[in-house]
């Protein structure tokens, strides 16, 4: 039997008609067309399938998308705005910070998520941050260094934002 | 010789934007209108005879459009390898007998998931239980169960051989007699997954006129369709393989996999394309993985330290079915024999059926488990001469311009240079045999620093053996590649933009990609055996020479000017020594159109490893050439043992490569850090723990592969053998698995001189240290 519910996604509404046991992750994949979620183990191991809830990165492979409707969901296509990248984007294919790309949304949000409740982290801050996302081309070295590269920009640019 | 524009740089990685918006499409992202859901029905048994399959309840089943069975297949067998000696010995679905848990039985296709799940359920399948074995040894006695009664093997006096390989070179008896010292040791390695993030995937859609569509998450196309081709009956002109993305792969996804036949044959039954993506635990429990080795050198040195006669004796569990597990126990001899010059060698190599799923490539494939033998044993074999690891190496190692055993050349080799490097990089000497010299009671931390060598080739001879590529002008004066490449992640689009853009002097960002379309795209070898920067790479070069020749030959045409005086820089064509008079590259394809008979200037490139050679060496001899890449590398990994717990940790990696020339070292430096974290998760962390043939750990909250708290510290030193010249042949060498060997045996060592334990079995895990410290028994 399908429910009806409505769901708030990168600031548009949907909504759908799904059954209950439907997670978040198959909603956004499937009925919606937003395949930048990745998911890569379905059981909540990888963190391919991270977005943000609130601002807050969830695993949308153990949420069931009836349970999301009075949240603000940001999926990896809510990021760029106008095709420009963000600086989290940019300095991850900078610092040469992705391979063949598949944990990379995950790891883009979980990033911006970080950085937005620390602008300027230490290596066990990005550890702790980072540490439910799996990446195995990368040895994660030039990702670290990447996450750091962009609190610095980010950093600066509030910086001069607050000097205007 | 002109300035290098384009390669030897770190250009950013062209699908770059595409991957960090989540814009790539990956197979497991396509969906066809109509698509239905394809699952497999799989064995539950390690081996047993199928007497009777009835899927009539299954077809009965609301929303199911197709069931197929062995009786549904033309009957054609595949294999990894296929060669007279080895003839394919896989059905695509299971006729008579199962021979590992995981074996596909059948596969339904219904329009969703829950009717196909129920579909699968309905199923009946009578199975009869045969013994199993498990353990290659066992399965060698004449009173094992024999796994392919009537299928070929090779003729041994051991049961259940799917392959052996033989070398010799020099004369091994004299060698050891010739010997101050010799020794014998075995060691064992373990079995551990590839662990590509994106599972394996297939959409498949077949056209009633005859022509099947496919996206396949795979490491190269043409492969693939030569395998669906013969598997269904085909023309290989009516498989069509289309590109996606591909999330990984790592050796895990080059041959055909059960679920691309089924796809295609479901959408073959049913009229409708049909989607099948393997679960995790079906990944973990079901499909190939890596293969252990059981390695058994002996070798013999002078008292110098000098290499004389080295016998290896290798057995691998290779699973069910071949696989490629004959051509691992083949490779091997090359990782044995490389990286030193020994004169008196003798090797044999056997593949043993079992009843454990079949294996695959993983990255190295061989390397790691032969160099953490060979260079485990060495350090021993030093210290009991009273050498230091690295004069027993510097000793030993292949200098530029030898001849290896199978005829081959290593070329420039900077191997001795690799290995002075990196120990004075890592102030190897003063800091080695530290922890165990020092007097007075024993620390419980204890720090030690390990090297070992190892050497990789790329580009050999294997089906589709070479590579094509198309350069084509635009009116715009932008350039177009079309390439059968796969870019897994390695780069492979990128890095052929930039030769491209190096031969015709064009930015990269003025080059597009299309790739990986059996149809409209040229062969090309595939993304394994190491073969793209190389094979590809100089295809692309030579695409690109002609495009280069013909914008020229124009630019002399229009500009009355000899093509000798010409200078092509940033799209534009001029006379030496006058650059503010130029003609744009639009101009010169337009010119071309006008004046030669409508050519809008296209190029094409060819490249294949041993030109000359007309077959692939031989897989039970090792004879004939292999590769005129041989990369080399040392590697030394500085650990800390704590001594009460058994736990290691990796406190610093560091390689010294010659790699060739690196078309693009920001892609180089991922290639180094990948596989060292690789090595990182094989020598401490990764296990598929298997028990009667199905897996314990399927899963990777249980089998743990490194996070970004196991990040190793990983530090290179380039040394470059080669250049790079506009309208010359190059060598890449190889960099994209060569690197997960030596770092493998450099932990080993290095625990060994922290805590005066040799391991000699993988992985290092702190049950082992403390029972070899004597803490538990």
């Amino acid at each position: 039997m399908k429910i009806l519910i409505e769901l708030s996604i990168n600031g548009d509404s949907y909504e759908l008609a799904i059954e209950p046991q439907v997670s978040l992750a198959e909603c956004l994949r499937d009925h919606l067309g937003l395949t930048g979620t990745k998911e890569a183990c379905g059981t909540g191991e990888c963190g391919s399938c991270t977005v943000l809830a609130d601002g807050k990165p969830i695993l949308s492979c153990l949420t069931l998308a009836a349970d999301c409707q009075d949240m603000e969901i940001t999926t990896i296509e809510g990021l760029a705005s106008q095709n420009v990248l963000n600086p989290i984007q940019e300095e991850f294919l900078a610092h040469g910070a992705v391979q063949c790309g598949f944990c990379t949304p995950g790891m883009v949000l979980s990033t911006s998520a970080l950085l937005e409740e620390t602008s300027n982290p230490t290596d066990d801050q990005i550890t702790k941050a980072l540490e439910g996302n799996l990446c195995r081309c990368t040895g994660y070295n030039k990702i670290v260094a990447a996450v750091h590269a962009a609190a610095d920009r980010m950093s600066r640019g509030s910086v001069e934002d607050s000097d205007k | 010789m002109s300035e290098l524009d384009y390669v030897g740089k770190s250009v950013l990685r062209k699908d770059g934007p595409d991957k960090v918006t989540g814009r790539a499409l990956y197979t497991v992202d396509l969906h066809l209108p109509g698509t239905l859901v394809g699952r497999i029905l799989r064995s539950p048994h390690p081996h047993a005879r199928i007497l009777n399959i009835d899927t009539s309840l299954a077809k009965r089943v609301n929303g199911v459009k197709a069931v197929i069975t062995y009786q549904d297949t033309l009957g054609v067998k595949h294999g990894f390898v296929e060669t007279p000696r080895y003839p394919a010995d896989q059905d695509c679905l299971a006729s008579d007998r199962v021979r590992f848990v995981g074996e596909e039985v059948a596969a339904v296709a219904a329009v969703d998931e829950y009717s196909a799940e129920e579909a699968l359920n309905l199923i009946r399948v009578d199975y009869e239980p045969l013994p199993a074995v498990f353990d290659p040894l066992e399965a060698m006695h004449m009173d094992a169960p024999e796994i392919h009664p009537t299928h070929p093997k090779v003729p041994e006096h051991y049961r259940n051989i799917a392959g052996k390989t033989e070398s010799e070179w020099g004369d091994i008896a004299s060698g050891f007699s010739q010997s101050d010292y010799v020794v014998e040791n075995r060691y064992e390695s373990h079995l551990r997954t590839h662990g590509y993030l994106e599972p394996q995937a297939t959409v498949a859609s077949f056209e009633p006129e005859g022509k099947l569509n496919v996206w396949t998450s795979s490491q190269g196309p043409f492969l693939k369709r030569a395998k669906l081709a013969k598997t269904l009956g085909l023309p290989q002109s009516a498989v069509r393989i289309q590109k996606a993305y591909v999330g990984g792969a790592f050796g895990g996804k080059i041959d055909l996999f059960a679920h691309e036949y089924c796809a295609a044959l479901l959408s073959m039954k049913s009229g409708r394309p049909v989607k099948i993506i393997a679960s995790r635990p079906e990944i973990f429990a079901s499909y190939r993985h890596g293969q252990p080795l059981l390695v058994e050198v002996k070798t013999g040195v002078k008292k110098d330290g000098t290499l004389v006669a080295q016998q290896y004796r290798i057995i691998n569990n290779c699973g069910a079915y071949r696989g490629s597990g004959v051509v691992v126990i083949f490779l091997s001899w090359g990782f044995a024999m490389l990286p030193y010059r020994i004169p008196n060698l003798r090797y044999d190599g056997y593949a043993v059926y079992t009843n454990n799923p079949i294996r695959a490539p993983q990255r190295g494939h061989g390397a790691p488990q032969i160099r953490f033998a060979v260079e485990s044993q060495l350090d021993a074999i030093a210290e009991e001469m009273g050498i230091d690891p690295i004069e027993i190496r510097l000793r030993n190692a292949r200098q530029s311009g030898e001849e290896l055993p199978n005829g081959d050349n290593v070329h420039n080799c900077g191997l001795s240079d690799s290995i002075r490097e990196a120990a004075k990089h890592t102030d190897f000497i003063r800091k080695y045999g530290k922890a165990r010299k020092k007097a007075g009671p024993a620390e419980r931390y204890r720090k030690g620093i390990g090297i070992g060598v190892s050497s990789y080739f790329g580009g050999s001879l294997i089906y589709p053996n070479s590579s094509s590529v198309v350069v084509k002008m635009n009116d715009d004066g932008t350039a177009t590649i079309l390439t059968g490449a796969m870019d897994i992640g390695q780069g492979a689009e990128t890095i052929l933009c930039q030769i491209v853009a190096e031969e015709i002097k064009m930015p990269v960002e003025e080059i597009q990609v299309i790739a990986a379309d059996t149809e409209t795209t040229p062969v090309d070898i595939g993304s394994w055996i190491s073969g793209n920067a190389y094979v590809s790479g100089n295809a692309a070069r030579e695409a690109g020479a002609a495009v280069r020749r013909k914008l020229l030959a124009i630019a002399s045409e229009v500009m009355e000017a000899n093509i000798d005086d010409l200078v092509l820089e940033d799209k534009t064509a001029y006379v030496i020594g006058s650059p503010d008079v130029r003609m744009s590259y639009a101009e010169l394809v337009a010119a071309s159109i006008r004046t030669h008979r409508g050519d809008p200037i296209i190029g094409d490139g060819h490249w294949r490893t041993m030109r000359d050679t007309p077959t692939h060496p031989s897989l039970a001899t090792t004879k004939g050439r292999w590769s005129e890449n041989y990369a080399f590398d040392a590697q030394v990994a500085e650990v800390e043992v704590d001594t009460e717990t058994g736990v290691v940790r990796l406190i610093r990696a560091v390689t010294a490569h010659d790699c060739g020339f690196p078309i693009n070292p920001l892609l180089v430096e991922g290639q180094i850090d990948g596989q060292v974290s690789m090595a990182l998760g094989h020598a401490f962390m990764e296990e598929v723990l298997m028990k009667e043939g199905r897996t314990l750990n399927p899963n990777w909250l249980e089998y743990h592969m490194p996070c970004i708290h196991n990040v190793a510290a990983s530090e290179h030193i380039d040394v470059i053998t080669e250049s790079f010249e506009i309208d010359r042949p190059y060598r890449t060498k190889e960099v994209g698995e060569g690197y997960v060997s030596a770092i493998l045996a450099a932990i080993a060592n290095a625990i060994y001189d922290a805590a005066g334990v040799r391991l000699d079995s993988t992985p290092f895990t702190p049950e082992k240290i403390l029972r070899a410290l004597g803490k538990i028994t």
